[in-house]
């Protein structure tokens, strides 16, 4: 049982899931959806369309030189099936993920804290554009402000259980 | 009385439909670039023998946009127009492949061939 890649957008493709495309130089392209299939029909370069690995790798918005990510590999080498080396390597998988989640995070912040302080001098800028271009007004006169009094209705209880009141068959004389 | 007008449902779905089917499928880009545009290959694509099912029996090929034409005059034309230059833009940056794909996903691969030779050679600088 091998877990394949989505050609267009990287993510897993389980067995059984999915569909593949082999292109008669044997090459086979293997998609999780029929989003990503359609996506490859209309030639769309995956490096270019925003919610792919591909471009949030190339864009710099995820980690992309750490040592965390080398563990997974596909090793063309066959192993002999071990019960301590599976446990180990089950331990290390469970080490490694949480490392990997914790420099995720770290890298996460930083790319934020660098974008908002961009965000803060591009405002600072914009803000300094208007000061000379505007001038503010106060506005010539001032309307008071209708008040609305509540006004009291009293309400007349009825009750079914009395005769002759609310919903009796008996028409209402007052 | 019979329709006047005809009906505006499938407009020109038809050809755009018949031109995904898989037997009409040209080359990818990084078919072009990888084998395609290598000197030899490419020699060999533009000098092809006559060819009676092709189109222009195979005498004007196009290797950027793997098409051919029916004349010289056209393949001229073609060199000139936009979509030719819009295709050498996109083949001067590297294909997306399969192997980039996995890359992406952070799957590598373990050979001895020069992929592992561009690793190193990265890690240096």
């Amino acid at each position: 049982m091998r877990i394949e890649k989505c050609y267009f957008c990287s993510t897993n493709v389980y067995p059984g899931h999915g569909s593949a495309f082999v292109r008669n130089d044997a090459k086979v392209f293997r998609f999780c959806t029929s989003k990503c299939h359609k996506n490859f029909k209309m030639k769309r370069n995956p490096r270019k369309v925003r919610w792919t690995k591909a471009f949030r790798k190339a864009a710099g918005k995820e980690m992309t030189i750490d040592s965390t990510i080398d563990f997974e590999k596909r090793r063309n080498v066959p192993v002999r099936y071990d019960r301590e080396l599976i446990q180990t390597t089950v331990k290390a998988m469970k080490r490694v993920g949480e490392i990997k989640a914790r420099r995720e995070r770290a890298f996460f912040k930083h790319r934020m804290a660098v974008s908002r302080e961009k965000q803060r001098a591009h405002r600072k800028k914009a803000m300094e554009s208007i000061k000379g271009s505007v001038t503010l007004h106060e506005p010539l006169s001032v309307e008071s402000a209708t008040t609305r009094s509540k006004i009291k209705v009293p309400v007349k209880t009825k009750s079914a259980l009395v005769q002759g009141e609310g919903r009796s068959m008996v028409m209402e004389i007052d | 009385m019979g329709r006047l007008r005809r009906s505006r449902v499938h407009n020109a779905r038809r050809d755009v439909h018949r031109a995904s089917r898989t037997r009409v499928r040209t080359r990818d880009v990084d078919q072009i670039q990888l084998i395609d545009l290598d000197p030899k290959n490419r020699a060999k694509l533009e000098a092809q023998p006559i060819d009676i099912e092709k189109p222009g029996l195979a005498q004007h090929y196009c290797v950027e946009c793997a098409k051919y034409y029916e004349t010289d005059a056209a393949l001229q034309s073609h060199w000139r127009g936009k979509i030719h230059k819009r295709r050498c833009k996109q083949l001067r940056e590297p294909a997306y492949t399969i192997e980039e794909s996995e890359r992406a996903a952070g799957l590598g691969r373990e050979t001895r061939r020069h992929v592992e030779a561009v690793d190193v050679m990265t890690d240096v600088a």
